[in-house]
């Protein structure tokens, strides 16, 4: 992963609609009378939108790029011959480029705080706290975009059907804004979903607005979608490639 | 030129043709459009939804969903004429299939910039064009201004091209540009909420350093008339020179390739 350093940075700025939200909410706080909407004002903004940026950073996943890309042109087929499941392997790579990552991230956060004028909370835990929910999300994410990148062996459309669920990840997370901010149906459903827990709850966290209990029942959540998942992504695999085999490849 | 139109009609044939083998593909375009026009709705209501919040940057919701329809329009523009055309530079690079296209007794950039198409996003051609209308009829729009919309709404699709176009032809050097077309709709993103809702240092940049106001948010002026004449100038100055600057690149580009044998 070292190899791509240029690639890891482009790829880092270019999910920016973290960053767009955070100059517009923080153009509107300075424009709304005393200076703040909902209780937040420019720079609180700036610290919830760099957190969730941060976060999202750290579960970016293109498993189901790979294998899609992998079912189509049939390169599966040699892995599927090892003694291990192929998951691992996607799973290390993804490990690998956030070590990557980190260095160039933390930087860059750095560079947008004193721009922006963020300031993180101080309580030592909620950074232990966050980067907890954050690996579990990660290891939520990677199923579920496991389990749709597998659809390949069915339909030409997988990747649509992953830019469906980016888009609801990203508006459920609360990258538009923070979940409070949500017309209230659209609240009652996201708490349901695994998304707000994965994106929103560390980022509050980091911006010093979440206690240690919510971080605790996001995390309980968390995992009862990991087990879920962890039994689809398996349920799929099975059956998909019993599906793969049939095509003669 | 008549040449020309023939073979955009004999390049929209065979891809329709190709596009068309996989039905179900349709079903996931169809749910990817409707999804981001969710997220785009809900993101600008969200916005807008606040306690005390009627406009963003002096634009009132109705304004603002004129420069979300622009959005979505260019987003359409972009996967369904320039993306398939586009993506397709590098890897005729890298394999070396550019070879073909260069022998052929046609412009090249016009070969490779037209040859394909994804119907699939088709519509979010409809998508954006409806939240125009949409957002229009609430507002007052004169014909004079309806005209210079469109004839602005024209230039910004000329300036996301030669973007592309120029983003694309690194690929003669680069051979991997894929990630650089990912930079900039990132960029582009911010062309969903009008300029004048970001700080004033950062509306400077989304103006004159990356062209992204006069994508969107310059036709949504025009279309409301509360456009000056400075920027309505500058859009089609800035387009023609970008065109030139891409199609200078793009000479230089091919005069310096090396096949991918050699």
């Amino acid at each position: 992963m070292a190899e791509y350093r240029a690639e890891v940075v482009i790829w880092m700025l270019s999910g920016t609609l973290s960053l767009v939200m955070m100059l517009v909410w923080m153009a509107q706080a300075a424009a709304a009378p005393g200076g703040q909407i909902r209780g937040y004002s420019a720079p609180e903004f700036a610290t919830y939108f760099l957190s969730t940026w941060l976060v999202s950073q750290l579960l970016v996943v293109w498993v189901s790029h790979e294998l899609d890309f992998q079912i189509r042109q049939g390169t599966l087929s040699p892995q599927l011959l090892r003694p291990v499941d192929p998951m691992w392997l996607h799973v290390a790579s993804h490990v690998a480029e956030r070590l990557v990552r980190i260095v160039p991230l933390l930087a860059l956060v750095g560079v947008f705080t004193w721009l922006s004028g963020a300031s993180f909370t101080r309580e030592w835990w909620a950074y232990p706290a966050a980067l907890g929910l954050a690996a579990l999300g990660f290891s939520v994410r990677f199923l579920y975009e496991y389990a749709i990148g597998l659809l390949a062996f069915w339909t030409e459309s997988s990747a649509s059907f992953q830019e469906v669920v980016w888009l609801v990840y990203a508006a459920l997370g609360g990258m538009f804004a923070p979940l409070a901010f949500y017309p209230e149906w659209v609240q009652r459903v996201a708490v349901w979903t695994p998304f707000p827990y994965m994106l929103g709850l560390p980022a509050q966290l980091l911006a010093g607005k979440a206690t240690l209990a919510q971080a605790g029942r996001g995390a309980l959540v968390l995992l009862v979608w990991l087990a879920v998942f962890w039994v689809v992504r398996l349920l799929v695999w099975r059956v998909g490639l019993r599906k793969y085999g049939a095509v003669g490849a | 030129m008549r040449r020309y139109l023939r073979l955009v009609r004999i390049f929209v044939g065979a891809t329709l043709s190709a596009q068309l083998e996989y039905r179900a593909n349709f079903l996931g375009a169809v749910l990817a459009s409707l999804g981001e026009v969710g997220v785009a709705l809900l993101g600008i209501s969200i916005l807008f939804g606040q306690p005390g919040v009627t406009q963003v940057g002096g634009w009132s919701f109705r304004e603002a969903l004129l420069v979300t329809g622009f959005f979505m329009l260019t987003e359409g523009v972009i996967s369904v004429f320039i993306q398939p055309n586009m993506s397709k530079i590098a890897e005729a690079v890298r394999t070396g299939n550019m070879d073909f296209t260069l022998l052929k007794p046609i412009d090249a950039q016009f070969n490779v910039s037209t040859r394909n198409l994804n119907v699939l996003r088709f519509p979010d051609l409809l998508i954006g064009l409806g939240l125009i209308g949409y957002a229009a009829a609430g507002l007052e729009v004169t014909p004079g201004g309806a005209l210079a919309a469109a004839v602005l709404y024209g230039s910004a699709v000329v300036i996301v091209y030669c973007i592309y176009l120029g983003l694309s032809t690194t690929a003669f050097w680069f051979v991997k540009t894929q990630n650089v077309t990912e930079l900039f709709s990132g960029v582009f993103g911010a062309a969903r909420f009008p300029v004048a809702a970001f700080p004033v240092p950062v509306r400077f940049v989304l103006t004159f350093v990356l062209p992204v106001a006069f994508i969107t948010t310059v036709p949504a002026q025009a279309l409301t008339g509360a456009l000056g004449g400075g920027l309505a100038l500058a859009s089609p100055l800035i387009a023609a020179a970008l065109f030139l600057a891409t199609r200078l690149f793009w000479r230089y580009a091919v005069a310096s390739y090396t096949s991918a044998s050699s």
